[in-house]
C-alpha cells in the first residue's frame, strides 16, 4: 500500500536556529539595549521598524509630488499665472512633461519655462 | 565653479527684502501671503530644509481692517506660564490699543506653522505701526508684495478738479434742494 499523503507533509528542514535569528539581528544591530541582542524583543522592534519603513516609502512619493507642485506654483506665480492654467495649457498643446521635469525647468532653465508658458498662452 | 556661476548662486540664494502695506487689509489673509514669503515658498528653488526665506517689512499695522464684527468678538489668549490663573483673554480692539502691531504678529506667528523654523522666520518679520521705518531697514528693501485688496479712495481724497471732470448723466437744476 502506497501512502501519498504523509510524504506531502514533509518539509525541508529549517536552517539552524542561529542562522534564522541572525537575519533579524542584522537588522537590529544598531538598536539600543535588549532590542539589539534578545531575539524576542528584537523581532518585535524590527517588524515595527519595517512597517514604518513601508509607510515612509509610500509617503516619500507623495511628499515629492507636493514639493514639485509647490515649486511649480511659485514658478507660475513669477510669470503671473497659476498651476491649473499651466497644466491645462500643456494638456491642450499635447506637451507631455511631468511635474518633476517642469519643476526642474523652472529652477534650472527659467527662460525655457517662461517661453513654454507664454507659447501656451498664445496658443 | 566659475565666477559667473558663483554670482548666479549668490543671486539665487540672496535674501530679498519685501515691503507690505497692511493698510485696510485683513491681517489673517495677509499673514498667509507674508508667511509664504518668509518661508521662501514664492521661489521655485523652495525646499523645506533649505533656508531660502526672505525678510518682510510690514508697514501701517495700525490701519489693518478686521472683517465684520471681529474687533469686539475675536479673543487673543495669553498665559503667563505660572499656575493658578495665569491666563488672560484680550479682545482684538483692546490688544490693538495696547500694541498696534500685535494682531499682525500673532496672525503671522500662526500662519508660519509650528515648526522649529518658526523662531527664525519670525525674526525676519519687521512690523511697524505706521509708515515710519528706520532708514537702515528701508535701504535693503527691493521688492513690494502687492496688497490683497485694493484700497478704495475716499471722496475727500479727490481734488476739486477730478470731481468736476467726473462724467455725469445729468446736472441738478440750480433751484434743486437736496435735503
Amino acid at each position: 500500500m502506497v501512502f501519498l499523503t504523509s510524504p506531502a507533509w514533509i518539509r525541508a528542514a529549517k536552517p539552524d536556529k542561529f542562522w534564522r535569528r541572525r537575519r533579524t539581528f542584522r537588522l537590529s544591530a544598531h538598536y539600543f539595549g535588549r532590542a539589539r541582542n534578545c531575539y524576542k524583543t528584537a523581532i518585535i522592534r524590527v517588524e515595527k521598524a519595517l512597517s514604518y519603513a513601508l509607510v515612509g516609502r509610500q509617503q516619500k512619493k507623495k511628499d515629492m509630488v507636493q514639493l514639485w507642485e509647490q515649486r511649480l506654483e511659485a514658478g507660475c506665480a513669477e510669470h503671473g499665472t497659476s498651476l491649473p492654467v499651466l497644466r491645462q495649457g500643456l494638456m491642450r498643446c499635447n506637451v507631455l512633461l511631468n511635474r518633476k521635469t517642469l519643476a526642474d525647468l523652472a529652477i534650472w532653465e527659467p527662460r525655457t519655462f517662461k517661453v513654454r508658458g507664454s507659447q501656451l498662452a498664445m496658443e | 565653479m566659475s565666477s559667473m556661476q558663483r554670482a548666479k548662486q549668490w543671486a539665487t540664494f540672496a535674501r530679498i527684502w519685501h515691503i507690505y502695506d497692511a493698510k485696510w487689509q485683513n491681517p489673517f489673509d495677509s499673514s498667509k501671503t507674508i508667511a509664504k514669503y518668509l518661508k521662501g515658498q514664492h521661489k521655485p528653488i523652495y525646499h523645506p530644509l533649505s533656508d531660502c526665506g526672505d525678510h518682510v517689512v510690514v508697514i501701517n499695522c495700525r490701519d489693518i481692517a478686521l472683517p465684520g464684527p471681529e474687533w469686539y468678538q475675536r479673543v487673543f489668549f495669553h498665559h503667563t506660564g505660572y499656575p493658578k490663573g495665569g491666563a488672560t483673554w484680550t479682545l482684538a480692539w483692546e490688544l490693538h490699543e495696547k500694541n498696534p502691531t500685535k494682531i499682525m504678529e500673532r496672525a503671522v506667528h500662526r500662519a508660519v506653522g509650528g515648526t522649529l523654523l518658526r523662531k527664525g522666520l519670525m525674526a525676519r518679520l519687521h512690523l511697524f505701526p505706521d509708515e515710519h521705518v528706520s532708514e537702515d531697514l528701508l535701504r535693503h528693501v527691493t521688492s513690494q508684495i502687492p496688497q490683497l485688496r485694493v484700497q478704495p479712495r475716499r471722496l475727500d481724497s479727490y481734488s476739486e478738479e477730478e470731481v468736476r471732470d467726473f462724467p455725469k448723466v445729468f446736472d441738478y437744476p440750480a433751484d434743486h434742494v437736496i435735503r
